[in-house]
């Protein structure tokens, strides 16, 4: 009998885990919870049931619909967290490893803009955080009995409702998959430490479809229809949002109740909204909180990331470091704090044995060219002296002006527009822009590898820096970006296709570029109408002219204060 | 797996341990007792507040569900000593609200309902004859289900007369553990299972606070998830309901409502029946 029994365990214990619950066919979504919203879409101004907090509120108050008009936003799919709140039917299938048949990963297409989900089944771990984002995320699962749970990271700033209540690019979702019979339940939990106090819950249903369903198309394609001034980006102005009471009165509700909430997601707050027309309600204030940045690269180690093509990203020198290699040799742009230049230089000699040709710096700033003098003699020009530091001419005057070392100084100089030279098979193009974060700022083009190195015109962990004793400006800041924006063409739905290497952060795209963008110019608009109405610095700050993006990029007061000296200087 | 439960058939009587029937409350493959709070993040418009006459959005009701809501008036149904209409079996699981599930005994689930101060009893004896009156509640037919119930694991755990260890809790998803496709730990408070109620002799009663009719010829199944522990902490109950109405639907109509465990019931607000009235 023991041997029977034994038998019995090893053969349980040999089996694969194929007796999970089966999802994979053809899923129809039923819209029996908040059709209006969900399927031709809500009208501004409602927030019902979402846990969002002040920052939320004050971006919804100020997105102005004709944004979608922009060429950058037009063909922007929803991302992870919005999209299944749509209209959507969508496909579940497995990949299987051949030896062992146990599932690798579960594959989805969603009807909805054409997205290609990759749920990883095998164990792998997320990317680092300096990894793309993408609207779709990075997807890892585990069945915990016969609920498949899924755990998405690296998702793509959005919205979770199309009246403009945003979502991070810092939201984490936690999906469960439920089957029963030809109806499946899909719950979705979403953390944003940006725009919402609480959790986020929603769940829908699903029914099978035995028959299918051709409308699997999402044909977009970006066009100018509404003529207007180039790079101008709509929004309202607080407190001037002339259709944000239009749903509340629609349906009789009053207006603090539908900006949502957590509290109002509780049973309690039915006894406010029961009295709300005799006591009006409580504006909320959130607690203050510290900003929910992303993690700091770990200290004093050097990650290597492959961007694309022949262009790789050095983690964790201070600033990010840019590496092309090929048959040539390497360029380096920007070449990190001085404390990290020697694990720089490892790291580079672990991609290539090549001689270190160019070196550019795309400003003056230590962090960005504290590694100078290391790469250039680590590197050799074709003709045995020291590797050529690049750099416009205003960035070699703010390193002597500094007192820089003349042995980290970039005397390879210039003064035009635009630089360019071909190496290992690609075309570079270095712009010049003036008054941007200085005056002296460069941003690289890799042509064939399709990669930019913003430097710090492009930043994904603070505000921009305005460096107005060096010669930055707000309006050269944006015309920077949108230098960027004409370069750069995305792939197919707005995502990917010309990658942008940051000066601080995680490798972005086109559509990371243009909500940067965005922000800026949002906020500029709002702190010059501060500045029409005659509102001292101290004033304009206290009215939180950033309050949305705190939450994301920390500290505001440098940057709102290098906005209003810049702005006022020129009434 | 056939040839599995065979043997194990075969290994227990060898042993001379016939199986034993178990009680519901000890096959439970996942503990849904506890005090839980509605989280009304979807339909907030029709559940926090009462939506006017005739605002059926999201529903496929039929014409004469239409006729029927359309219809409605609060105040006739106060006159009428109806004012639980709208805290039925069909509508009572979307009314914003705390649930109390308790074992009333080992083949009884009680849930209680502070909105409304209702109680529904979910029957898992199922030689049970439902009662001749309808109720607002009707009467819950309810089972187990998932990969566990009346299988290897749920034999094997059963077989060894171990309780169920609600201390160790499953996290969800990923993270480079390795655990693909892997059922649950054993012994987690959530193993997959789910509990499947199917309800019957129940009164007409309203799908939303504003007279959205059902009628006593609807059937109502529901599937109760607890599902696994969320990274920060949270426990999450999931009710899917089907409700299917020939008289006032098109369709199936399913919604699934979350609720959100509590550490015990010092927010327990018992409140009867009482529906505000809709804006003007």
């Amino acid at each position: 009998m023991r041997i029977i029994e034994s038998l019995l365990i090893t053969l349980l214990a040999c089996l694969p885990s194929f007796a999970q619950m089966n999802l994979e066919g053809e899923w129809a979504g039923r819209y029996h919870e908040d059709q209006a919203d969900r399927v031709p879409g809500d009208v501004q101004g409602d927030f019902t049931g979402v846990p969002m907090n002040d920052a939320a509120r004050r971006y919804a108050e100020s997105f102005d619909v004709r944004r979608v008009t922009l060429l950058e936003h037009q063909c922007q799919p929803y991302s992870l967290p919005h999209i299944f709140r749509g209209p959507m039917q969508f496909r579940i299938w497995s990949e299987k490893d051949p030896a062992t048949q146990e599932v690798v990963a579960y594959k989805q297409f969603l009807g909805t803009y054409q997205q290609f989900r990759t749920i990883w089944m095998d164990g792998r771990p997320h990317p680092p955080e300096y990894a793309p984002h993408t609207f779709m995320g990075f997807s890892t699962g585990q069945w915990n009995g016969d609920v498949l749970t899924v755990t998405t990271t690296h998702i793509k700033k959005e919205f979770y409702r199309r009246s403009g209540a945003p979502s991070s690019d810092l939201s984490t979702v936690v999906e469960h998959y439920i089957r029963h019979g030809n109806l499946l339940s899909h719950v979705m939990i979403v953390n944003d430490p940006v725009y919402l106090s609480e959790p986020y819950v929603n769940s829908e249903e699903f029914v099978f479809m035995d028959r299918g369903n051709q409308n699997w198309l999402y044909n977009c394609e970006y066009v100018n229809e509404v003529p207007g001034p180039k790079n101008e980006v709509p929004h309202f102005l607080p407190g001037k949002n002339p259709f944000l009471k239009e749903w509340s009165n629609k349906f009789g509700l009053p207006l603090e109740a539908v900006w949502g909430g957590a509290e109002t997601t509780y049973p309690e707050y039915m006894t406010k909204l029961d009295n709300s027309s005799r006591t009006p309600l409580n504006v909320r204030k959130d607690a203050p909180r510290p900003p929910a940045r992303p993690a700091a690269t770990p200290d004093g180690e050097i990650k290597t990331f492959h961007v694309q093509g022949n262009v790789y990203m050095l983690v964790g020198a201070g600033a990010n470091v840019a590496v092309q290699i090929g048959d040539e040799g390497i360029v380096v742009v920007d070449t990190g704090a001085a404390p990290m230049r020697e694990k720089v230089l490892t790291a580079i000699r672990q991609l290539s044995n090549k001689e270190i040709r160019w070196i550019v710096n795309t400003h003056a700033d230590p962090d960005h060219t504290g590694g100078n003098e290391t790469m250039s003699h680590a590197g050799r020009t074709v003709n045995g002296n020291p590797a050529a530091i690049i750099a416009n001419e205003h960035t070699l005057a703010h390193m002597s002006q500094a007192g820089r070392p003349a042995t980290e100084w970039p005397l390879n100089t210039f003064f035009e527009d635009v630089r360019d030279f071909h190496f290992n098979g690609e075309a570079i193009f270095l712009h010049h822009v003036p008054k941007g974060h200085t005056d002296g700022d460069v941003f690289v083009y890799f042509r064939g590898s399709d990669v930019l190195v913003a430097g710090d015109l492009f930043m994904t962990t603070t505000y921009p820096v305005i460096d107005t004793k060096n010669g930055g400006g707000v309006q050269g800041f944006i015309d920077s970006l949108n230098k960027m924006l004409d370069i750069a063409v995305p792939g197919y739905l707005q995502e990917g296709g010309t990658y942008v290497i940051p000066g601080h952060g995680r490798v972005g795209d086109e559509a990371d570029i243009v909500e940067y963008r965005d922000m800026i110019a949002i906020i500029r608009d709002r702190i010059q109408d501060m500045i029409k109405r005659g509102m001292t610095l101290e004033q304009v700050k206290a009215a939180q002219p950033s309050l949305d993006y705190d939450g994301r990029y920390g500290d505001s007061s440098a940057f709102v204060e290098a906005i209003y000296r810049d702005l006022s200087s020129k009434k | 797996m056939t040839l599995l439960s065979a043997l194990i058939f075969f290994l227990a009587a060898q042993r001379g341990q016939p199986p034993v029937p178990r009680t519901a409350q000890a096959a439970a493959p996942v503990d849904l007792t506890g005090y839980w709070v509605s989280v009304v993040s979807e339909d907030w418009r029709h559940r926090m507040a009462t939506p006017r006459k005739g605002d059926y959005e999201s529903l496929p009701l039929s014409a004469e569900g239409r006729r029927a809501a359309d219809a409605w008036g609060l105040e006739k149904d106060n006159a009428a000593g109806l004012q639980c209409k709208a805290f039925g079996i069909g509508g009572i699981m979307r009314q914003p609200g705390r649930l109390h599930i308790a074992w009333q005994d080992d083949n009884t689930l009680k849930v209680d309902f502070d909105a409304g101060t209702q109680t529904r009893l979910l029957s898992f004896d199922k030689s049970k004859q439902p009662p001749s009156d309808k109720t607002w509640q009707g009467f819950s037919v309810a089972e187990w289900e998932g990969p566990n119930i009346g299988g290897l694991g749920g034999l094997g755990r059963g077989a060894r007369g171990a309780e169920p260890d609600n201390s160790r809790q499953i996290e969800p998803g990923g993270g480079g553990r390795g655990l693909r496709g892997g059922p649950a730990p054993p012994g987690s408070i959530n193993q997959g299972g789910s509990l499947k109620v199917v309800t019957t002799r129940f009164r007409e009663g309203y799908l939303r606070k504003n007279g959205v009719p059902y009628s006593e010829d609807t059937s109502i199944t529901e599937y109760f998830h607890r599902l696994p522990k969320h990274p920060n902490g949270d426990e999450w109950l999931l009710v899917v309901t089907v409700i299917e109405d020939p008289k006032h639907l098109t369709q199936p109509f399913y919604t699934s409502s979350q609720f959100k465990l509590e550490p015990n019931g010092s927010k327990w607000s018992p409140r009867p029946c009482q529906t505000a009235p809709p804006p003007k």
